[in-house]
């Protein structure tokens, strides 16, 4: 029931927000052209020190024609305001993410090589370091905007203990649990849920709520993938038979393995859904209960 | 702490264009082009040289309804820097010349 809710309804009820937010761009499309929308987001992630180098790119790219040569140039643009310092407690957190994904990926090697997992256990690799290089451009973006670095990692660090707390914290756990009907709503719904809230509450502001919790499920992610890529290092084949596995040593790391990928890319999709949907939510309440203050008319 | 290290051989590239015409403003674009840079490695060497005070940087008003557009030039201690960068090159040119004259 949990996950009908959340890759059924879930969707939707972005769909519905996105298009209260403005009904002009499903109607009559974009208003900007893909060079503009996209170089406008990159110039976000800039600090407050190079705004104006910022605005620089946007008034150059305003002077281009060419669909073209807007696209390159805008694309340039973004690839340098991704990584033009100052980052401030940013840097700190990326590299922090980045060696979580690194040990990840490191055990799985050091797995595919030792029980001999061949060209599948080295193509499932490179899928996993492709998934970890998205996740980690999209944290490096999330992690530069103002004052979402601290809580969203906080929240990927709370959904992870909360996690395991659930399925207990031994390498066996995380081979053989199996939420209850419980467990899941508490997985599913009440912990993204309770990290969107939070998100837009710590900042007042339920924009900043959906980055924390976009944040939080990336962290969350790399760090559950990290817990259970060392849960099978340390079991290997042992633990309970794996009957996915063909009772094999080399079928049943395998098959772990592969259950961890598609748990990092499940539990994401829900924490980063579930908590954008609560964090808009919470925005919606917070309004309605102190609606912002109205400028006193001039006399 | 500012760190000196030499400038790399876009920036210097960069600085050369820019000498070429010191009290001319440049467009970031033009200057790309001209120097064949993509706008990524380009506006961090801009910036880097602004850091500096190698590079001084002005706007101008939008027309219409483009946006205003930044300009550059070098400032005195720009061409100064430029001045120096030329001098050392022609110096190890010079060396380089005379070591090979010496072995031949």
């Amino acid at each position: 029931m949990p996950y009908f809710i959340v890759f059924l309804v879930t969707p939707i009820a972005v769909a519905i927000a996105l298009y209260r937010r403005n009904p002009a761009r499903f109607l009559d499309g974009p208003a900007e052209d893909a060079p503009l929308r996209l170089l406008r987001w990159a110039v976000g992630l800039l600090s407050a020190q190079r705004a104006e180098w910022g605005r620089a790119m946007l008034g150059e790219l305003g002077a281009l024609d060419g669909r073209w040569s807007r696209l390159r140039f805008a694309l340039g643009c973004t690839g340098a305001a991704l990584v033009m310092p100052p980052w401030g407690r940013a840097a700190a957190a990326l590299w922090a993410t980045i060696g979580i994904a690194a040990a990840s990926l490191a055990l799985f090697a050091v797995l595919t090589v030792d029980y001999g997992l061949g060209v599948g256990g080295w193509i499932a690799l490179a899928v996993v370091a492709l998934i970890c290089a998205g996740y980690l451009l999209g944290a490096s973006a999330l992690l530069r905007r103002p004052g979402i670095a601290l809580p969203g990692v906080l929240g990927g660090v709370f959904a992870t203990l909360a996690a395991l707390s659930l399925s207990g914290f031994t390498a066996v756990d995380q081979v053989t649990f199996i939420p209850n009907p419980w467990q899941q709503w508490v997985r599913v719904i009440a912990v993204p849920a309770v990290i969107g809230i939070a998100g837009t509450l710590w900042r007042r502001d339920p924009a900043a709520g959906r980055r924390v919790a976009r944040l939080a499920a990336l962290s969350a992610g790399l760090l559950q993938l990290l817990y259970a890529t060392v849960a099978v290092t340390i079991l290997g084949g042992g633990g309970p038979p794996d009957e996915d596995g063909g009772f094999t040593i080399r079928g049943t790391v395998s098959d772990r393995l592969g259950n961890n990928v598609v748990d990092l890319v499940v539990s994401t999709l829900i924490i980063a859904m579930v908590g954008w949907a609560a964090a808009a939510l919470a925005g919606y309440v917070m309004r309605r209960v102190s609606p912002p203050a109205v400028p006193a008319q001039e006399v | 702490m500012q760190r000196n290290r030499p400038p790399s051989p876009q920036t210097v590239n960069v600085l050369r264009a820019l000498a070429a015409d010191p009290a001319r403003w440049r467009y970031g674009y033009d200057l790309a082009s001209e120097v064949h840079l993509k706008s990524g490695s380009l506006y961090p060497i801009l910036v880097r040289l602004a850091d500096r005070g190698l590079l001084e940087t002005s706007w101008e008003p939008g027309v219409g309804s483009r946006p205003p557009r930044h300009l550059y030039r070098l400032t005195g201690a720009g061409r100064e820097f430029v001045a120096v960068l030329t001098a050392e090159q022609r110096d190890r040119s010079a060396a380089r010349s005379r070591r090979r004259l010496s072995e031949a």
